[in-house]
């Protein structure tokens, strides 16, 4: 009895994976968009927003100081064709500018130091920079919106619970978006014998 | 010799208790050899029992090698299990009559050899307590997917075949009765299969792992019997002589010659087989060579088994050009140290030439070397002193009633 | 007679003596185990593997985990048991165009689930990868540099929870097994530690407890459930589970969230929706080893 039993385990595990398993690869090549309605009865996802996106950090220091705090003086107003932070010179000397061969203009608007200018030249409210950065980098914004770029935190099944996304300028400074190299996490400590390391340099863990 | 009455309910017991007083008795050579059997087992049973307490990390093992030298061991000593039949073949097959009266010694040393396997693997198990597990019907016997369970099927059974076999031979004996075929014969021919399976599933074990390239080779299941059929009869031929030396038991010349025999045969087709795997691995490259490199020249500074493996090759080789030279193999002396050369050869082979490199580069190709710890080595040697203790008091029990057998009384 | 009579005894009795020495050495010699065994008591060695628990003895047995913890680690846990959810069936997906190699994946797990904190232990290994080439042999885990380096991809590997697990077949004692959700467990409680699944494993994501986990009592993380992330005993087999405490109530995994880049996609593969199921149908994914038949739930993919 037992013998057959055993027997028609080997048959099964032989036979394939159960019927869900079978679901999902079969329905991969079909891809369907939540509709309007399904959105919005999930619990919603929201876009972190850093302050940098309204305030910049002075050259001498100063934190969280907005945008208006300089350019709502008469006659402060941006360079659009400078190329590099020492051309705009003041408070914003020392930025880094390393964002392919953009122009101050390209992304700030000229007339009003709080917006943001589209390519089509309409302003854009500095909080919505994602649509900007999209402009150019669609396949990451396309990434993004469907959660293949850019963390998260909170809840796969939003039928359960909120989510929170990052922001571009989370990870990309918008004036040198190359995600910075830093230290990483220390590696593993394998328990007994030492890895053997594979280049040069590389040191040895206990 | 003995009414009905008092038939086997009476007699058994008598034999059992007469079985233990011949296997404490003996010389003050016996004395002292049991007595250091016994310090070397409380040595390891003593190193297991802290291994126990403070856990596997008193073990030269890893998560990248997490095999090591009991399972090395397990397998070897499965091997010495199997080839005690290269003794059973000639004597029940073949009619050899010679080897029919020494055929025990094949038998018992399988017996011994089994309990040294089923304690190797015991000893490598994080958590022995719940060895309960793994009883069918009051555990969760996977079976027959895990090949593990096979291994412990395989392994018990040949070792309940053995012991009945040996024990109602002897049992006979004592009671002065012409063994009855029909109650031991059909269980040595049974045992002869038996014998080929407890190592084809200790291969497939290995051999089945399809993300282990070093193992995952049909070639390992042959491999592993023909090294069995080397060590075994190795072994056998060993322990005759000393069976012939320290007993009154006679052990003719011939069984000794047969075994030499077939290990001539034996030890070519091993190297053979494992000259047929080097040259599959060198001359394709790719993952099954990576393990091999590492094995025979060492990988990114890491060499750690290059001396084990390239001293197997050396002594099997050594063994072979012995075996292979008649003049050779006439000289006592010179013929056993190959033998030992052989049995240590296919030790290695099996054990860290075999088991461990399957482990390096682990499944992320990364090499992390395992060198056996002190607790390692004294678990194992506590193992073999036990091993060869049983050995002991098997043959001690055995050999003198075997001994007043009438010749050639078997009903062959 | 009487003779041969004195002499049998007097042997008998020295053999006595003898045999009772040597049974008191060994038992003197296998002392550290009768330690252990007083302290395990007969309800833990007797527990039921978890499938043939009724809600009942699990309680019993949460309960008594959880005074463990209190025991040994001073830490106050709560342990649950979290089932699967009809009609979910995880995957995970890993954008290798995005990994920069920080390891905060595998730091996250190492806090989320509780692992020994001397050997910086963790279901995630991170190598490090030549570019323009898929050859692990090329690849290293112990870089310790900064990130991301020119010429190098990153490449995260954990358990791929296939859906022809190599690790379950081998289990002679079922202590391991597929969850309808398609995770692959562990009754660490039943587990013998014979250590079969980790050389069955073909992507190195099992782990053996070597010894008891060392964590201080406050980092040990208090959302705990049964076939995840309690604190393993010692002596048996451990793996990633998804985080199956976090995702069967709908959280992202702990190595998810740590993710700076938001290279890690996961969710309900039967939901058409889902971010998870928009990369299947729009990234060339491919799955690691995929040769051996294993079947990954586990995907891997480049930005073009």
């Amino acid at each position: 009895m037992e013998l057959a039993i055993s027997i028609g385990a080997v048959v099964l595990a032989a036979c394939g994976p159960d019927p869900d398993i079978i679901a999902w690869r079969a329905g991969l090549g079909a891809s369907t968009e939540r509709s309007p309605e399904a959105e919005a009865a999930l619990f919603p996802t929201t876009i972190h927003e850093p302050p940098e996106l309204t305030s910049i950090t002075t050259s001498d220091g100063v934190p969280g100081t907005a945008c208006a705090t300089c350019h709502s003086i008469a006659g402060v107003t941006p360079e659009s064709r400078a190329t590099s932070a020492d051309e705009v010179g003041g408070p914003h000397a020392g930025l880094r500018f390393a964002h392919g061969s953009n122009t101050c203009g390209a992304c700030h608007a000229s007339d009003d130091p709080t917006s943001l200018r589209l390519a089509d030249g309409r302003a854009l409210p500095m909080r919505e920079a994602m649509t900007l950065c999209a402009q150019c980098h669609g396949p990451q914004y396309r990434d993004y919106q469907h959660g293949s770029h850019g963390g998260m935190r909170g809840h796969w099944d939003r039928s359960v619970g909120p989510r929170e996304r990052n922001h571009c300028v989370d990870c990309h400074d918008p004036h040198a978006p190359r995600y910075p190299s830093f230290r990483p996490m220390p590696p593993p400590r394998d328990r007994v014998a030492p890895v053997v390391p594979r280049h040069e340099g590389a040191p040895r863990h206990e | 010799m003995q009414t009905k009455a008092d038939s086997h309910w009476v007699s058994y017991p008598r034999f059992l208790a007469r079985a233990l007083w011949s296997a404490t008795d003996g010389g003050v050579t016996f004395y002292a050899w049991m007595t250091g059997l016994t310090a070397i087992a409380l040595v390891g049973a003593h190193a297991w029992a802290t291994q126990v307490a403070q856990g596997m990390a008193l073990t030269g093992m890893s998560d990248h090698v997490s095999w090591g030298l009991y399972i090395a061991n397990f397998t070897f000593v499965v091997g010495l299990a199997a080839g005690g039949v290269m003794m059973v073949i000639p004597a029940y097959l073949y009619r050899d009559h010679d080897m029919h009266d020494v055929v025990i010694v094949g038998e018992l040393l399988a017996i011994a050899a089994l309990i040294m396997a089923l304690l190797f693997v015991v000893v490598d198990l994080g958590r022995p307590d719940r060895f309960w597990h793994l009883i069918p019907l009051i555990g969760r016997f996977h079976w027959p997917i895990s090949m593990l369970t096979w291994d412990v099927v395989v392994l018990n059974g040949y070792l309940l075949i053995n012991l009945h076999i040996c024990g109602y031979l002897v049992y006979m004996r004592y009671l002065g009765r012409t063994p009855d075929p029909r109650w031991y014969v059909p269980f040595v021919m049974i045992s002869i299969a038996w014998a080929i399976s407890v190592h084809t599933v200790t291969a497939f074990l290995y051999g089945g792992l399809g993300g282990r390239p070093f193992w995952n080779t049909a070639l390992l299941a042959p491999r592993f019997l023909a090294s069995a059929f080397v060590t075994g009869p190795a072994f056998l031929v060993l322990l005759l002589q000393i069976v012939r030396r320290v007993t009154t038991f006679r052990v003719p010349e011939s069984p000794i010659r047969t075994l030499i025999a077939v290990m001539r045969v034996t030890v070519l087709v091993n190297l053979f087989m494992v000259f047929a795997e080097v040259f599959t691995a060198f001359y394709t490259g790719g993952a099954h060579a990576t393990a091999a490199r590492y094995l025979y020249f060492g990988m990114h500074g890491a060499t750690g088994l290059v001396p084990w493996i390239w001293s197997a090759v050396a002594l099997n080789l050594f063994g072979a050009v012995v075996l292979l030279v008649p003049a050779l193999t006439r000289r006592t002396a010179l013929l056993d140290v190959a033998l030992v050369g052989i049995f240590v050869g296919v030790w290695i082979e099996k054990g860290m030439g075999l088991i461990i490199p399957g482990f390096i580069p682990s499944t992320l190709h990364e090499i992390v070397e395992y060198v056996p710890s002190l607790i390692e080595w004294r678990v194992t040697a506590g193992i073999w002193a036990l091993g060869l203790m049983v050995l002991t008091i098997a043959l001690k029990v055995a050999l003198p009633w075997m001994q007043t057998a009438p010749a050639h009384s078997h009903d062959g | 007679m009487s003779e041969s009579q004195d002499f049998v005894s007097r042997r008998t009795m020295l053999k006595t003596a003898g045999a009772t020495l040597g049974a008191a050495a060994f038992a003197r010699a296998l002392a550290p185990v009768a330690e252990v065994v007083e302290e395990l008591g007969a309800e833990e060695f007797l527990q039921k593997h978890y499938r043939e628990m009724t809600p009942a003895e699990l309680e019993v047995v949460l309960r008594r985990i959880e005074a463990d913890a209190l025991e040994n680690y001073g830490a106050e846990v709560h342990v649950r048991d979290v089932r699967p959810r009809e009609g979910v069936q995880f995957g995970y997906a890993l954008n290798l165009s995005v990994c920069i190699g920080c390891r905060r994946c595998a730091d996250a797990c190492h806090r989320e689930n509780n692992h020994d904190r001397r050997t910086n232990q963790s279901y995630i290994r991170v190598l490090e990868m030549q570019q323009g080439s898929f050859d692990m042999e090329h690849g290293d885990a112990t870089y310790d540099h900064a990130v991301p380096q020119p010429g190098k991809y990153y490449m995260p590997v954990q358990c791929q929870q296939c859906d022809n697990p190599p690790c379950v077949d081998v289990c002679p004692v079922e202590a391991t097994w597929k969850e309808r959700d398609g995770i692959v467990v562990v009754d660490y409680d039943w587990c013998i530690g014979c250590r079969y699944c980790e050389a069955a494993c073909p992507y190195h994501a099992r782990r053996f407890n070597w010894e008891a986990p060392e964590i201080p009592a406050e980092e040990v993380n208090p959302d705990q459930a049964y076939l995840s992330n309690r604190i393993r005993p010692q002596g048996v087999m451990e793996k990633c589970t998804f985080c199956l405490h976090r995702t069967r109530e709908g959280r992202l995994p702990a190595c998810l969230e740590a993710c700076p880049t938001g290279a890690r996609v996961f969710g309900n593969l039967l939901d058409p929706s889902s971010e998870i199921r928009w990369v299947l149908a729009n990234k060339r994914v491919f799955v690691l080893k995929e040769e051996l038949g294993t079947r990954p739930r586990f995907f891997y993919f480049f930005d073009e």
